[in-house]
């Protein structure tokens, strides 16, 4: 099953000590810089492209939105050639507008670099001189480049306490008629594809989305109650006396696996808890069991 | 057909405007500019009207009122001095990208600048 490296850590944002994409684009470097997430072209210091086996990539953002079919995108891959020219084959057969490449291959960029900067640096290796296929296209500043990742990265992080959904499969909760907030079209389009078998990244790889905004949303509909949340691991699963709290009865609609609702993270953090009465309360809870 | 620098090119001779600029509107990401920007500064520009999208974009208020979750257009900031205006591109694939001008309120019209800026949005795109 495919994950996807949402959580990192390490390395900078344009603060702290530099990596190796900062010293790469410091030299005005051209080529390629690998790591274990995906791969960085850089063409005079400037990052014009970004490859990331889990994110969808150009080509397949144009097939899912039927724009280009995918034939076309590999004619376009084998006319690239030693010059690395398919971004202009495709402008030239008239497959697609400048326009479009450029946004197009901007959307695809931003989000790879998302799950591959900044690289870690004890695992990258740099090939001068490596072009990828479809040629510089509009190359984006490295700075301003990690600066946008880490926007985007404090956004995910506002939601930590729900991503445990990120690694799951989609379950959309259909709520109880009364608690229902309402939806952003885009939620109830991810809702829809849900099926219960595809993680948010395999959703968004497969459907031609952004895996940010896919796994953003699943975060907030998570938050919401609209989506499950795996079951927590390293709990005990039982205890003497316990019991699963299954619906039971003619009554129960269906063998949904029982939902939990995070409190809000804020509540739970206090500077000052009251001891006493969390005593009181564990004992009551444990001449119960 | 265009790309991102000929729209903004175009954009600029829109009656009042002052600057211009693409941006990725999940990040803050300057995709192009042309023009002046607030305070000289077109990737803070970039960055705050990420911002004011995000908080449109996030809601289902202004998405889904009326049931058809019909996408996002505009949004347009007035000040005693300025108009901010916000134009969603509208692209076949999956993109968040934004066009968004800066206009001297004094000089521009507000009605016919919206009306150039939705044409450049699509043109940008080829629909």
């Amino acid at each position: 099953m495919m994950s996807t490296p949402y959580s990192r850590s390490g390395g900078t944002g344009g603060a702290g000590r530099p990596g190796p994409l900062d010293r790469y684009a410091a030299q005005r470097a051209t080529g390629a810089l690998r790591g274990p997430d995906g791969c960085v072209y850089l063409h005079q210091g400037a990052v014009y492209c970004v490859e990331c086996p889990a994110v969808a990539d150009v080509g397949d953002r144009l097939a899912t939105a039927g724009r280009l079919p995918a034939e076309r995108w590999r004619r376009a891959v084998d006319a690239a050639g030693a010059d690395h020219s398919g971004g202009q084959f495709l402008l030239r057969q008239g497959w697609l507008t400048r326009g479009e490449l450029e946004v197009c291959q901007l959307a695809a960029l931003l989000d790879a670099a998302c799950f591959v900067l900044p690289p870690r640096s004890a695992a990258t290796s740099f090939t001068p001189g490596d072009a990828h296929w479809l040629g510089v296209v509009r190359p984006v500043a490295a700075a301003v480049l990690l600066a946008a990742v880490a926007r985007r990265r404090a956004q995910l992080d506002r939601l930590g306490s729900w991503a445990a959904v990120d690694g799951a499969p989609v379950v959309p909760v259909v709520p109880d008629a009364q608690d229902r907030p309402p939806l952003t079209g885009r939620q109830r389009w991810l809702l829809a594809h849900a099926d219960g078998v595809r993680t948010p990244g395999e959703l968004a790889r497969a459907l031609g989305q952004s895996t940010f905004l896919t796994l953003l949303e699943v975060r907030r509909l998570a938050a919401a109650g609209r989506v499950r949340l795996p079951p927590a691991v390293g709990l005990p699963r039982r205890r003497p006396g316990a019991c699963r709290s299954e619906p039971r009865g003619p009554a129960g609609a269906g063998t949904n696996a029982p939902v939990w609702h995070l409190p809000d993270p804020g509540a739970l953090e206090t500077a000052d808890p009251d001891v006493a009465l969390l005593v009181r309360l564990r004992t009551a809870l444990e001449e119960n069991l | 057909m265009p790309g991102i620098d000929q729209v903004l090119a175009r954009a600029m001779e829109i009656p009042g405007v002052l600057g211009a600029g693409l941006t990725d509107w999940t990040s803050g990401l300057t995709l192009g500019t042309a023009g002046r920007a607030p305070h000289g500064d077109h990737d803070a520009a970039a960055a705050d009207t990420a911002e004011v999208v995000q908080a449109v974009a996030r809601n289902a208020t202004f998405d889904t009122a009326c049931g058809n979750g019909e996408p996002l257009e505009d949004l347009i900031v007035t000040t005693g001095s300025s108009y901010h205006l916000i134009r969603r591109v509208p692209t076949a694939f999956d993109s968040q990208t934004c066009l968004h001008l800066w206009l001297d309120r004094g000089q521009a019209n507000l009605a016919i600048a919206r009306l150039r800026l939705r044409d450049l949005a699509t043109e940008l795109v080829g629909n």
